[in-house]
C-alpha cells in the first residue's frame, strides 16, 4: 500500500479510537511502533520529550513528528490532518444532537467503558515502557524517587524532564549508564 | 471598541486568536481551558464561562485530542464550520511548526553523546510523567465496581501484546453500554417496589 495512504489510515485510527486526552493517544503510536516500524519505541519517547517542550497538544506534536521521521514534510501534514479529521467529524455530529448526547443513557455507558479502558491503556504502555527502556540500576533508581515524589506532591512537567536530562547528563558524562 | 471586537469574530480573527492560545500551549493540552479562558472569554468576549467549560467537558468525553475537540466546539459555536476549521488550523500550526523545526535538526544533533545522555534521562522522566497522568485518569474514571472491572480486563487484554489497543476501546464501549443497561433495569426494579 502507498505510505502516505498508510499513514493517514493509521493517524485516522488513532484519532478515532484513543480517548482520554493528552498520553491517550500513546498506546496507539506505539501499537504502531511494532507494526510498522516507523520510529521506534525509544524514538517515540524521545518524540514526548520534545513534544513536552514545543507548543501544542502532544497527539497532535507526535503524530507530526512521526509523520515527519517516516516521509518528510509531506508525511507531517498527512500524518496531523488524520489524527484531527475523525474529532471534525465526530464533534459535528455530536453538535447535531447535543442534548440527546448529553442525557442518552446508552452514551453514558460508553463514555464509563470508555474512561476505565483509555487509563488501562496508558497504564500498558507505561509497563511496556520500563521493560523495553535502557534503564540499568540506576535510571531504574531515578524512575522510582521521582515516582515517589511525584505521587505525593506533583510538580510542574518541566521539573521531572529537567532534572532527569540533568541526571541523564551528569551519569552519562562518568559513563555510568552505557549508552 | 465593542465593535472592533465583534467585527473580529471572521474567519482571520478565529484563527489569529486560536494562533495564539496554540503557541502558548506548552507542555501538553492541559492547560487549554485557563488559556482559552483568559483569550475568549475575558478578553474577547466571544462566549461564556459557561458555554467554554461544557465545550471542555464535551470534547474530554469524545475520542481523539481534548485541545482539537475543544476548539472545533468553540469555533463552529463562533462561526460555523468555518469557525471550525479557523480555530483547528490556528491551534494546530503553531505546534506542527514547533515539531517540523525540530525534526529537522534533531538527527544531526543525536550522533552528539551529550544529546544521548539527555535524552536516556528525559525518556525517564517521560515515564514518571506517563503515570502521573495515569494517576489523574485513575482519579477520574475508576470509581466503582464496574470500571475496575474494566481497567482489569483492559489492562489484561493490553499487556498479553496480541490484542490491538482498538479492539480493548471496543470492548470497554459495549461493556460498558451493557453494564449501564442492566444497572438502569435494576434501578427501575427497586423503584417500583418501593
Amino acid at each position: 500500500m502507498n505510505l502516505y495512504l498508510q499513514l493517514f489510515l493509521q493517524f485516522f485510527h488513532v484519532g478515532v479510537f484513543s480517548f482520554g486526552g493528552g498520553y491517550a493517544t500513546l498506546p496507539f503510536l506505539y501499537d504502531i511502533a511494532e507494526k510498522f516500524h516507523w520510529y521506534t519505541p525509544k524514538q517515540l519517547t524521545d518524540m514526548l520529550a520534545i513534544s513536552s517542550i514545543t507548543p501544542g497538544p502532544v497527539g497532535v506534536n507526535v503524530a507530526t513528528f512521526a509523520g515527519f521521521t517516516t516521509s518528510g514534510i509531506l508525511g507531517a501534514l498527512i500524518a496531523t490532518t488524520a489524527v484531527i479529521l475523525p474529532s471534525f467529524i465526530i464533534v459535528t455530529i455530536i453538535s447535531k444532537a447535543l442534548d440527546k448526547f448529553k442525557t442518552n443513557r446508552t452514551v453514558k455507558g460508553a463514555i464509563r467503558g470508555l474512561k476505565a479502558a483509555g487509563c488501562a491503556l496508558l497504564s500498558a504502555v507505561g509497563i511496556k515502557l520500563i521493560f523495553t527502556s535502557n534503564l540499568h540500576l540506576l535510571g531504574t533508581l531515578l524512575l522510582i524517587a521521582l515516582l515517589i515524589s511525584g505521587f505525593f506532591k506533583k510538580q510542574d512537567p518541566l521539573i521531572y524532564l529537567g532534572l532527569s536530562a540533568l541526571i541523564g547528563l551528569i551519569l552519562g558524562h562518568f559513563n555510568w549508564i552505557g549508552v | 471598541m465593542l465593535y472592533n471586537k465583534v467585527m473580529d469574530k471572521n474567519f482571520y480573527g478565529i484563527f489569529k486568536t486560536f494562533f495564539k492560545v496554540g503557541t502558548l500551549l506548552l507542555g501538553g493540552g492541559y492547560v487549554i481551558l485557563p488559556l482559552l479562558t483568559s483569550e475568549l472569554v475575558d478578553k474577547k468576549k466571544w462566549i461564556t464561562s459557561e458555554e467554554l467549560c461544557e465545550f471542555y467537558a464535551l470534547g474530554a468525553s469524545l475520542p481523539g485530542i481534548i485541545a482539537a475537540n475543544t476548539a472545533i466546539f468553540t469555533g463552529r459555536k463562533l462561526l460555523g464550520t468555518k469557525g471550525a476549521i479557523a480555530a483547528t488550523v490556528g491551534m494546530v500550526l503553531p505546534a506542527f511548526l514547533a515539531i517540523v523545526l525540530f525534526a529537522s535538526i534533531l538527527s544531526e544533533l543525536i550522533t552528539k553523546p551529550s544529546i544521548q545522555h539527555i535524552f536516556w534521562g528525559v525518556g525517564i522522566g517521560v515515564i514518571v510523567l506517563l503515570f502521573l497522568a495515569v494517576k489523574e485518569m485513575w482519579k477520574k474514571s475508576v470509581t466503582d465496581e464496574f470500571s475496575l472491572l474494566t481497567y482489569t480486563i483492559c489492562l489484561a487484554l493490553a499487556l498479553s501484546g496480541k490484542i490491538p489497543p482498538s479492539i480493548t476501546v471496543i470492548f470497554a464501549l459495549f461493556f460498558g453500554i451493557f453494564w449501564q443497561k442492566i444497572e438502569d433495569k435494576k434501578q427501575n426494579k427497586g423503584g417500583k417496589e418501593i
